[in-house]
């Protein structure tokens, strides 16, 4: 688990985070970026000495100065969660996709098959001079969709 | 088989020296390419001349630039030893202070 994928779990959760310079701020997470950049709302900042507290509204930290984060026990089950979710998702789109190309000849499909074959062609002209006979692509794509039909 | 899907799922307790002299032990759950760390059921051990003791910390994300050293541990090997009664200078932080 990686742990800003942790750390994008955590989002909308409280935690506590110590500066480099010895500060902490407690609050909770609204934003965090690959930079480890990160928005909290109603924090309360402590000096690095431990005597002085400040609230604040809201504050932006920059990834850079952070030496840890301190993160509520239970966004450990829910990374897990979240990580076999979007893969499945993310999958079965893309067998979707494949199974539209590979459809062509399937009459039933046939239309949708000819249309992209048909957009795919002009799309990667570009490409497909580079295998050779960019044109030669472009009509052998448009043959298949006409058998399609 | 059996083998390797044992070692994957083995957890990994690690000890962790960071730049600013801490020494933090935990289950190493996840790392990246800059070295920061997701440290699960985190504990520091804090070292004193009259003898040391762990402080529970939880769940820690730990940025990977403050990081002196990564150590897998023996957690049996680990419990034999007295720390209540092992004293010790703690380290000395070589973090640079920002102001």
């Amino acid at each position: 688990m990686l742990p800003l994928s942790l750390l994008n779990t955590a989002v909308g959760h409280p935690m506590m985070v110590e500066l480099k310079n010895g500060e902490t701020f407690n609050g909770h997470l609204v934003n965090c970026d690959p930079y480890m950049n990160i928005n909290l709302r109603e924090v309360i900042r402590t000096s690095a000495d431990g005597e002085k507290f400040w609230r604040i509204p809201e504050i932006y930290i920059r990834g850079m100065s952070i030496k840890y984060l301190r993160v509520p026990d239970e966004i450990l089950d829910m990374v897990k969660e979240e990580q076999s979710r979007p893969r499945t998702g993310g999958d079965g789109d893309r067998r979707g996709g494949f199974a539209g190309r590979g459809g062509h000849r399937d009459s039933g499909r046939g239309d949708r098959g000819g249309f992209r074959g048909g957009r795919g062609g002009g799309d990667r002209g570009g490409r497909g001079g580079g295998r050779g006979g960019g044109g030669g692509d472009r009509g052998g794509r448009g043959d298949r969709g006409g058998r399609g039909r | 088989m059996s083998c390797s899907s044992r070692a994957s799922s083995r957890p990994q307790h690690v000890q962790v020296i960071t730049s600013d002299g801490r020494v933090l032990l935990g289950t190493l759950k996840g790392l990246d390419q800059t070295t920061n760390l997701v440290l699960a059921g985190a504990k520091e051990r804090e070292f004193s001349p009259l003898g040391s003791k762990d402080i529970a910390l939880g769940l820690y994300i730990v940025r990977g630039d403050t990081i002196a050293v990564v150590g897998e541990i023996d957690p049996q090997l680990d419990a034999q030893i007295e720390w209540e009664t092992t004293g010790a200078e703690p380290l000395v932080s070589i973090a640079r202070q920002f102001q």
